[in-house]
C-alpha cells in the first residue's frame, strides 16, 4: 500500500520525508497548521524550531479567542468533575460544539452529590439562537441584540442596574442564583467573541463577591487546547507563535497562519490533520506538505505522507474536556501507519542541526 | 570511561571529606581512586570548590498551574527575549527547556516540583520530561480530595487510608505527599473565605489538623522517605506565626516538613500591623527536632505566584500586578495564579529580611532548606544572589542600604553576623535534601554515589561563582563548562512505587464510576505515554 507521495507519484516514505525536509530547508517563510495530539504538537514545534516556522491550530480562530481570555484577562475556571458533583445551576453561555453534548446530557442525568442534601440541577441557556445541547431542558435567557447583549444585560440586571433591554426569564434566573450553592457557566470560543468571554468572567467575578461560581471551559477544539498546552510549556507561548528569528515570538495577529497565507507572506505550508478534506487548497507560490490519514495524495500537495489517527491507529495523549486535562488513550485499531509525531521527527532528522531539539 | 577531577577543594560533609584532592568517576558513578589506572579524561579543578550536584526540594517547574502562569503572562516572556538583563521575569526559566538549562548552569542536578495534582499527573510528567539535563521528582497533593476527606469523616481505618495514599503515590508517580492548606480548598467551594488549623471543613466535619495528622501518619506508616510536606493554613497573613507554631506542635515527634516558612513569619506589631516573627519561628524550629523547613526567600522584582492554595490566591487576586489572575476550582485543590511585583518598600523589605533571618537563625543546616518557592518568592535564577547574602555579612549590609529602615528596625537581620561556610552550603543544598527525600545515591561524593557533581571557580564574587559553574557533571557526563551547557541529555523523574492494594483499586474504580461516571483508567497512564526512553527511575521506600 502506498503511504507517501511526491506530487501524485507514490514513493517510499523515506524519499517523501527527505523531499519535505528539502522543501523546508529552502523555504524563506514556512508556516505550520495542525490539528493533532500532544506528541504531534511537540514534534511539530521541534521541527518549527529547526526551520524557523510559525505555527497555529488549523482553523484556529476559536482556539485563539479562548487563548486570549487567558493571556489578556485570566478568570475563574472549574474542573468538569467538580461541575458534575457540585454545580446546582448550569448556565450554557452560547452554542457548544457537538463533542460536548454528551457531557451536558450527563450533567442533566445526574445531580450534585457533594452538599449532603438531595439536590437538583437547573439549566439555563443564554442567547435566543443557542441550541440546547443534548436536548437538555433549560430556561432560555435572551434579549434583543444577540448573545453578547444578553450577557451584558444579564450582568447588569444581576448587579441591580437598569438596562435598555430586559433579559427574558431574568426573575427565574435571579431566584435560582440566589439559592444556588455553586453555579457554573460553560463557555466556548466557537460561539463567544472576546467581549462575550470577558462578560461571562465579569459576571462570575461579581457573583464571587458574596457566593461561589465558576466557568467550565469547553474548548472549541480539544486538540487545539491540548496543542495550546504543549506549545506553552515548550516555547513559553500559546499557538500563533513564530520562531523565524531563532527565538519564540507570540503574536496572535502576525502568526495567524491563515492570514499569513492569504497575505502572501508564507511560501510553504505544512498541514497535519486526520481528514484530508480539511487540508486547505494549495495556494499559488506556497508549497504544500500534507500529513493526513489518506490513501491517496492530497490535491496540489508537493508531498503527502499518510499518518495514523491518534487513539485509533496508535496510542496518544490528548486533551480531554471530560477530565479537564491531558489523558492517555489507547489505539482502538492499531495499524502500521506512523503517528504525526514520528513523521515530523523523521523530517527534522534530515535537516542540518547543531543544537538539541527543545522537546 | 574513567574521569578524574583533579586538584579541587572537595566539600563533602557526608563523608567528612573537606580539602584539596582528586575525585574519580567511572561512567555514571563516583569511585575510589583506582590503583594502577590512568584516567581517560582529566578535568582540572584547580582553584575550584567541588561539591555534589545541588538538589532543590521545592520549585514549581511544571504542571497545570505552572503552565497556566505561562499562558497568563505572555508579555513577561516576550519582553525578556530582546532585553534579557533588565526586564521583569527576565531570568525566570520560563520554558521547560530553559528550566533545565538554567538550573544545570548553576550546578543543580535534581529538582522537585512540589505540587502535582494527582488527577493531572500525566500533564505534569510530560512537562518534567521536557526539562533537559537534570533529574526531577514531584510530590502528590492530597488533603482536599473528596475521597480522603470522606474516609476521615467516615472514620476509615488507618490501613485503608494508607492504601489510598499508596495508590495515589504509585499511580501519579510521585516521590512523596504534600498537603496544601488542608481542607481549605474544599471549604472554599462551600464559600468559606478564611480557614485555620482547627477550622472544620463543611460537609466533611473534619478539621485541617485532623487531615494533616492523618496524612502524616499514613506517610510514616508507608515508610515514604520524605516526611509529609505541609503548606500550612493562613499563608501570608499577619499572625500566621501562630498557625505555623500550632502545626509544628502537631508534629508530636513524627517528622514533618513545613514549606516556605518565610510566608508564615509575619507578626502584627508596629503601626502597620506587619512585623517579623522570624526569631520566634526559628527558635521553635531549633527546639523541635522532628521539624524541617524550607525558607521561600523573597527577592525583589516581578514574579508570579503559583499555588494550589486556591483560597489564599483568591484572596490575593486584588493585588495582582499586572491586573489579571486565574483561579481554578479543581477536583481537589485546584490553584491560583496571581502575578506579583515585590518592591523594596516597607512590606517587601520585611519579607526579604524575614527569609534571611530564618536562614541565619535556624542553627542546623540539615533542617533548613534553600528555596524561594520558585517563582512565588522569586525565580530560582536569583539563587546565586541569595548564596552571596548567606555567605557574606558585608553583602547583606550593602543590600540593606537600599531598603526600608523602618522595616529593618522590626527585624533582627541587621544584628546577625553569621556567614554560611561552603560546608554548610553543601549540607543545606546537597546532603540534607538527599537525606530528606531518601535519595541515597546523591547529595555526596562518596564511592558508589551517582556522579552528579558541581565544580565552582572560587572568587570574590560569590554570586558569579554560583551563577556559572565551572563544570557540571550529570550521571558522569560533562554537561556544563564555564557556565554554559555543552551537552544536552534527558534526565529521569524519580518516583516511589508502592504496590497498591487490590481491594483499594477496586473500591476506587467503583468510586470513580459512581461519582464521576469515569473509569479509573482516566486517572492513570502507561509510562509509554511520556514517549521518552525510561522516563522514570524508582526510589525505594525506607526499610
Amino acid at each position: 500500500m502506498t503511504v507517501a507521495w511526491i506530487g501524485d507519484r507514490g514513493v517510499p516514505v523515506a524519499d517523501a520525508v527527505k523531499h519535505a525536509a528539502e522543501l523546508l530547508a529552502t523555504s524563506l517563510c514556512p508556516v505550520f497548521s495542525f490539528d493533532t495530539d500532544v506528541h504531534g504538537t511537540r514534534a511539530a514545534i521541534a521541527l518549527a524550531c529547526r526551520v524557523g516556522a510559525a505555527y497555529d491550530q488549523l482553523e484556529g480562530e476559536a482556539t485563539a479567542r479562548e487563548t486570549a481570555q487567558y493571556t489578556d484577562k485570566g478568570g475563574m475556571f472549574i474542573a468538569p468533575g467538580e461541575v458534575r458533583r457540585r454545580a446546582d445551576v448550569v448556565v450554557i453561555a452560547g452554542e457548544l460544539p457537538a463533542a460536548h453534548y454528551d457531557l451536558i446530557a450527563e450533567l442533566a442525568n445526574t445531580v450534585p452529590d457533594l452538599d449532603g442534601e438531595t439536590s437538583k440541577r437547573q439549566f439555563f441557556l443564554i442567547g435566543a439562537d443557542t441550541p440546547a445541547p443534548g436536548n437538555v431542558k433549560a430556561t432560555r435567557l435572551s434579549c434583543e441584540g444577540g448573545i453578547e447583549a444578553a450577557l451584558a444585560a444579564l450582568r447588569a440586571q444581576c448587579a441591580g442596574r437598569k438596562t435598555s433591554r430586559e433579559v427574558a426569564h431574568f426573575n427565574h434566573f435571579a431566584k435560582a442564583l440566589a439559592e444556588a450553592r455553586f453555579p457554573v457557566f460553560t463557555f466556548c470560543g466557537q460561539s463567544l467573541g472576546p467581549l462575550g468571554l470577558e462578560m461571562v468572567q465579569g459576571l462570575i467575578g461579581d457573583i464571587n463577591r458574596k457566593q461561589r461560581a465558576s466557568a467550565l471551559h469547553l474548548p472549541a477544539s480539544e486538540n487545539g487546547w491540548g496543542s495550546t498546552q504543549a506549545s506553552t510549556w515548550t516555547t513559553g507561548f500559546a499557538l500563533r507563535t513564530g520562531l523565524a528569528r531563532g527565538y519564540a515570538e507570540f503574536d496572535p495577529w502576525r502568526f495567524d497562519v491563515a492570514r499569513m497565507i492569504v497575505d502572501g507572506e508564507a511560501d510553504l505550508h505544512l498541514v497535519v490533520v486526520n481528514d484530508p478534506k480539511r487540508v486547505p487548497l494549495a495556494q499559488k507560490g506556497v508549497e504544500l506538505i500534507a500529513l493526513a490519514w489518506t490513501k491517496k495524495p492530497v490535491a496540489g500537495a508537493a508531498v503527502t505522507i499518510a499518518i495514523g489517527v491518534a487513539g485509533v491507529d496508535h496510542d496518544a495523549v490528548v486533551y480531554s474536556s471530560r477530565v479537564g486535562t491531558l489523558a492517555a488513550i489507547e489505539a482502538k485499531a492499531p495499524s502500521e501507519l506512523p503517528s504525526a509525531a514520528a513523521v515530523l521527527r523523521q523530517i527534522a532528522e534530515y535537516l542540518p542541526h547543531e543544537e538539541a531539539l527543545p522537546c | 570511561m574513567l574521569t578524574r577531577i583533579a586538584g579541587g577543594e572537595i566539600v563533602d560533609p557526608v563523608n567528612g571529606r573537606v580539602g584539596k584532592g582528586d575525585l574519580w568517576i567511572e561512567d555514571e558513578t563516583i569511585v575510589a581512586e583506582p590503583s594502577g589506572r590512568q584516567p581517560d579524561v582529566t578535568l582540572d579543578a584547580t582553584g575550584c570548590v567541588v561539591m555534589a550536584g545541588a538538589i532543590d526540594i521545592h520549585s514549581h517547574i511544571g504542571g497545570g498551574n505552572v503552565n497556566t502562569a505561562r499562558l497568563l503572562l505572555p508579555e513577561q516572556h516576550k519582553a525578556h527575549v530582546p532585553r534579557p538583563a533588565t526586564t521583569p521575569l527576565s531570568k525566570v526559566g520560563w520554558t521547560t527547556f530553559e528550566t533545565g538549562r538554567l538550573y544545570a548552569q548553576m550546578g543543580f542536578t535534581t529538582v522537585v516540583e512540589p505540587a502535582m495534582s494527582p488527577g493531572a499527573a500525566l500533564h505534569t510528567h510530560l512537562e518534567l520530561a521536557d526539562i533537559p539535563i537534570i533529574d526531577k521528582a514531584t510530590l502528590a497533593i492530597l488533603g482536599n480530595d473528596d475521597f480522603l476527606l470522606s474516609m476521615i469523616r467516615d472514620k476509615a481505618s488507618p490501613i485503608m487510608i494508607e492504601d489510598y495514599v499508596a495508590w495515589t503515590v504509585a499511580s501519579s508517580r510521585a516521590l512523596g505527599v504534600k498537603v496544601i492548606n488542608a481542607g481549605a480548598a474544599a471549604a472554599f467551594k462551600e464559600n468559606v473565605r478564611s480557614f485555620s488549623f482547627d477550622d472544620v471543613v463543611p460537609f466533611y466535619g473534619t478539621s485541617s489538623r485532623s487531615i494533616v495528622k492523618t496524612l502524616q501518619a499514613a506517610v510514616a506508616a508507608l515508610h515514604i522517605p520524605h516526611p509529609l510536606h505541609v503548606h500550612c493554613n493562613n499563608l501570608g497573613i499577619p499572625g500566621a506565626p501562630d498557625t505555623a507554631s500550632e502545626t509544628m506542635a502537631a508534629a508530636e515527634g513524627l517528622p514533618l516538613h513545613l514549606a516556605h516558612l518565610q510566608f508564615y513569619g509575619y507578626g502584627t506589631a508596629g503601626k502597620r500591623g506587619f512585623s517579623s516573627e522570624a526569631a520566634r519561628l526559628a527558635a521553635l524550629v531549633n527546639s523541635t527536632r522532628e521539624i524541617t523547613i524550607d525558607v521561600g526567600q523573597v527577592m525583589f522584582g516581578q514574579t508570579v505566584t503559583i499555588s494550589s492554595d486556591v483560597l489564599r490566591q483568591f484572596s490575593a487576586r486584588g493585588t495582582a500586578n499586572p491586573k489579571k489572575s486565574v483561579i481554578y476550582d479543581g477536583d481537589a485543590n485546584g490553584g491560583g495564579i496571581v502575578p506579583h511585583n515585590y518592591r523594596a518598600d516597607f512590606y517587601g523589605s520585611l519579607q526579604w529580611a524575614i527569609g534571611l533571618e530564618l536562614f541565619l537563625l535556624i542553627e542546623d543546616p540539615w533542617r533548613v532548606f534553600f528555596t524561594t518557592d520558585h517563582p512565588n518568592g522569586a525565580p530560582f535564577t536569583t539563587y546565586p544572589e541569595i548564596f552571596e547574602l548567606l555567605m557574606s555579612r558585608e553583602a547583606r549590609v550593602k543590600a540593606m542600604e537600599g531598603l526600608s529602615k523602618r522595616a529593618l528596625a522590626l527585624s533582627t537581620l541587621p544584628d546577625l553576623t553569621r556567614e554560611y561556610t561552603f560546608e554548610e552550603i553543601a549540607i543545606m543544598t546537597r546532603a540534607a535534601p538527599a537525606k530528606l527525600l531518601g535519595l541515597k545515591d546523591r547529595g555526596h561524593l562518596g564511592a558508589g554515589a551517582l556522579a552528579d557533581i558541581a565544580v565552582y571557580r572560587k572568587g570574590n564574587d560569590i554570586a558569579q561563582m554560583f551563577r556559572s559553574a565551572a563544570l557540571v557533571l550529570k550521571n558522569g557526563e560533562l554537561v556544563v563548562e564555564d557556565g554554559i551547557v555543552k551537552n544536552y541529555r534527558w534526565g529521569k523523574t524519580l518516583r516511589l512505587k508502592p504496590t497498591p492494594d487490590k481491594a483499594m483499586v477496586k473500591r476506587l474504580e467503583a468510586y470513580h464510576q459512581e461519582r464521576y461516571g469515569l473509569s479509573l483508567n482516566w486517572f492513570d497512564f502507561p509510562d509509554s505515554a511520556i514517549q521518552r526512553e525510561q522516563p522514570f527511575s524508582e526510589v525505594s521506600c525506607n526499610a
